[in-house]
């Protein structure tokens, strides 16, 4: 299998022709930490997007910062704090701005930082024919044709190679603080309830995790509202978060995607997270068969979805099938499917 | 060619008698939105539901009529000015909220509903709609979620597609198909992320499934005037230089101070410069540490004086001044063109300058109320129609004002679309390769090419065979674009 290594734009545009006129088949790859996201797809080739990690411009008065999308997010994180800033992917260090757009993966801050997709307000992107196109522009705000940019997101690098993109960045916190809980039936709701701003509540089977976010006296404030419900076990500044991660523990991981009053009923018996008040749940696994096709008929159930983003076992069915309107697209964008076939959702 | 005809007895059928109009009366109405284009329709069709949209989407596609969806007709760039022998889709009889569920912070709601209706509807929730245009009294949701609206609040809260979850939509041949979900994540391409700000291109949307943001426990307005319109814009950029991002941050000169005061009676300062509202938001320790950095940002930059709202009514007041500025205009002069481009914040004060300089060339009269914060700039140009020669001064003018912003790398929309007004700009900011993707997108949604005829795409954009205004219901309509549509 070739390894393709563009070190710039018009080398990834060369090398998608390229592959169509010969009708090699591509994976592209970022940092390879969201790559297990996605059906099992043949091809011929990987096309790297790691040599094209330059910073195009950073403004810290702009809350706005354009990079080529093989930067490490590790690299990017590092830039913006020192602009007192930070992209809230909370990917890990070495993953690709790229990779953690295409896998649409989800920040454990979710409920607070909001959906990966919204921060992206501009993208170029080499498209499965090889046309290089830009949609978005580098202003927080446009209406301006139809948000391709956003499209691309999650979209598992079958409609084109995100090469660069401009993200819309926060202000980095005055103060992080994590509250543990112990674990009890209806406490986690209860304390997003006394406080609806935090930046999340992460329920485990081994305790209750309340992020708290901002500047010193509303931590302070919002902690005590927290406390009223339950008293904290532990109280731990800054770090990582979340601390606790018995997912972590398992070889497969599936990400459960459900309405958030739902998400009680379809996690698993243990190794799981659940982010209380936003339907995201990452759930530890041993073995594919079992007890992944039962998490995923649980989430079906309640009109939800259980990819793995760890290990084996693909996306799973979807809940429909692909509409026309999704296989358009795909034939639109990529029409000798050369991107990865078969890796998206429903064989896209 | 159309059969308008057998279309409109096929409506009647479907939908009654009183939900088609055809009468000269109805069709002279619905011919134009709240934009400069005048357009013209065949029949005005009112749906009750999904299934009667749908109904008349088949009914379109089968007698050969374009369809343009319409919701309050607000609109302000010609997205909604029907051309040809249109279909006009209204759904303002479609206002019911049909589901609140604060457990999963979500809303189901009807594309006629008016936006603030529904913050008003999620207030006792502790909820609200974070998206608030100035035209919130009015807007619909359905109308929101085509022109990816903003509002004052949108620069801490996001626009309007961070806060739809999902979309029913009805497609050009009459399908219903559910684009995103009631989970954070879906299956799939994330298609409501295109059909959010596609202007009613795509289908026409007929439940919107809307996300609840918590309403902050404290909030504190502050009204901030200048002598000089730069100390004000600079102002903004320390602010958020600072590690502030305020709820809002909207900014007023001189003359749209001067015809809001007169109308709204909210003390503001008429001998200022330029004055800023200042909103910001949480829990008390929060609200006072924004303000503390808001105070001595404005300090540095001269600010005047510094009035903070002491209750709920005198917020309500400074809100009021602000959301009704477009209204008080007509003291100025009986019509207003109205622009509605972002530039990076630091720009402000250089593209403004830039703006006053041009209405001044053109003699016009400008006056600016903008979403500072966000870089969205609203040139307000204020004129008598019936003045010869004034109009193709305004397009003059407004032709530079846009190329001015697009210089300074912004973009042609913040929050009010492309529609008519400025698809012909769209090759200013956009490849034709750029241009060749949208059509790609636009053809997968409706290959006939009937949803909204040329809008937003310019003439010429294409995706393989799919071509605008070629080979397509849009061609049929294109012939008939008279000229000088624009007024």
């Amino acid at each position: 299998m070739d390894l393709i290594h563009p070190q710039s734009k018009a080398e990834v545009v060369d090398a998608v022709r390229r592959a169509n006129a010969d009708r090699r088949r591509l994976l592209v790859v970022g940092g390879r930490r969201h790559l297990d996201k996605g059906n099992p797809a043949e091809f011929d080739a990987e096309l790297w997007t790691t040599q094209l990690d330059r910073l195009i411009a950073y403004e810290p008065a702009e809350m706005i910062v354009v990079a080529e999308a093989g930067m490490r997010t590790g690299e990017l994180g590092r830039i913006l704090a020192a602009g007192g800033q930070e992209w809230p992917a909370d990917a890990p260090e070495d993953a690709t701005i790229g990779g953690a757009l295409a896998a649409g993966a989800s920040s454990a801050r979710r409920l607070k930082v909001g959906a990966l997709r919204d921060t992206v307000l501009e993208a170029e992107v080499v498209t499965g024919d090889g046309r290089f196109i830009r949609s978005g522009a580098r202003t927080v705000k446009n209406v301006t044709g139809y948000d391709l940019h956003k499209l691309v997101v999650g979209s598992l690098g079958t409609l084109g190679v995100i090469v660069q993109v401009a993200l819309k960045v926060r202000p980095l916190p005055e103060t992080r603080r994590t509250l543990r809980f112990a674990s009890a039936p209806g406490i986690a709701e209860a304390i997003l309830a006394a406080v609806p701003a935090a930046a999340a509540v992460i329920s485990t089977p081994d305790g209750i995790e309340l992020r708290l976010e901002g500047w010193s006296a509303e931590v302070d404030e919002q902690a005590l509202l927290a406390s009223a419900i339950a008293a904290p076990i532990d109280a731990i500044v800054g770090a990582r978060f979340p601390g606790l991660r018995p997912w972590d523990e398992r070889p497969v991981v599936a990400e459960v995607a459900v309405p958030p009053s739902r998400i009680a009923e379809v996690v698993p018996a243990d190794a799981w997270g659940a982010l209380t008040g936003v339907g995201i749940a990452w759930c530890g696994l041993d073995s594919l068969d079992g007890e992944l096709t039962a998490l995923r008929e649980r989430a079906h159930a309640v009109g939800g979805i259980a990819p793995v983003i760890r290990g084996p076992g693909g996306l799973g069915d979807p809940p429909v099938p692909a509409s026309e309107v999704q296989r358009r697209l795909k034939t639109a964008f990529d029409p000798n499917a050369v991107l990865a076939p078969g890796r998206g959702w429903g064989g896209a | 060619m159309a059969d308008v005809e057998a279309a409109r007895r096929a409506l009647i059928e479907a939908l009654g008698p009183d939900e088609v109009l055809s009468d000269p009366l109805a069709l002279t109405l619905y011919a134009r939105d709240a934009s400069l284009v005048e357009g013209a329709c065949a029949l005005v069709v009112f749906p009750r539901s999904v299934a009667d949209i749908a109904a008349c989407l088949r009914i379109a596609a089968e007698h050969g009529l374009p369809v343009v969806p319409r919701g309050s007709g607000t609109g302000l760039a010609g997205g909604a000015t029907p051309i040809g022998d249109a279909l006009v889709v209204v759904t303002s009889k479609m206002t019911r909220i049909l589901e609140v569920r604060p457990q999963d912070r979500l809303a189901w709601v009807e594309p006629g509903l008016p936006n603030l209706d529904l913050a008003n509807a999620l207030r006792p929730h502790g909820f609200t709609f974070a998206p608030d245009p100035s035209s919130q009294q009015t807007s619909s949701i359905g109308g929101n979620v085509s022109t990816n609206a903003g509002g004052p609040h949108c620069l801490a809260y996001g626009v309007t597609s961070n806060h739809v979850l999902a979309l029913d939509v009805v497609l050009p041949d009459g399908s219903v198909e559910r684009l995103g979900s009631e989970s954070p994540e879906t299956a799939g391409y994330d298609l409501r992320a295109v059909l959010v700000g596609s202007e009613g291109t795509l289908g026409i949307v007929g439940g919107v499934c809307v996300r609840l943001t918590p309403l902050p426990s404290d909030v504190r307005t502050m009204l901030l005037d200048f002598d000089a319109v730069a100390d004000c814009a600079a102002t903004v950029s320390h602010v958020i230089a600072s590690g502030v991002v305020p709820a809002a941050m909207e900014m007023m000169d001189h003359g749209i101070v001067v015809a809001a005061e007169r109308f709204a009676h909210a003390g503001y300062p008429t001998d200022a410069a330029a004055i800023l509202i200042v909103e910001v938001d949480g829990t008390p320790g929060a609200v006072e540490a924004q303000s503390r950095v808001v105070e001595t940002a404005a300090r540095t930059n001269r600010v005047r004086t510094i009035r903070i709202a002491a209750d709920e009514a005198e917020r309500a007041l400074i809100w009021k001044g602000r959301k009704s500025a477009f209204g008080a205009v007509a003291q100025i002069a009986p019509h207003y063109h109205l622009h509605d481009c972002v530039v990076p914040r630091s720009k402000l004060v250089e593209v403004l300058d830039g703006v006053y300089e041009i209405a001044a060339r053109h003699d016009l009269v400008v006056t600016n109320v903008f979403h500072a914060g966000d870089g969205n700039l609203h040139p307000l140009l204020s004129f008598d129609r019936s003045v010869p020669g004034t109009l193709e001064r305004v397009l003059r003018a407004s032709d530079e004002i846009v190329r001015l912003c697009v210089d300074a790398g912004g973009a042609l929309s913040g929050e009010h679309g492309i529609g008519l007004e400025k698809r012909d700009f769209m090759p200013l900011v956009f490849t034709a390769e750029d241009l060749s993707a949208q059509a790609c997108v636009r053809s997968a949604f409706d290959p006939d090419g009937r949803m909204n005829p040329l809008k937003v795409l310019p003439d010429g954009a294409r995706c393989g065979d799919f071509a605008m205004a070629r080979g397509s219901v849009a061609a049929e309509a294109s012939a008939e674009l008279p000229e000088g549509a624009w007024i």
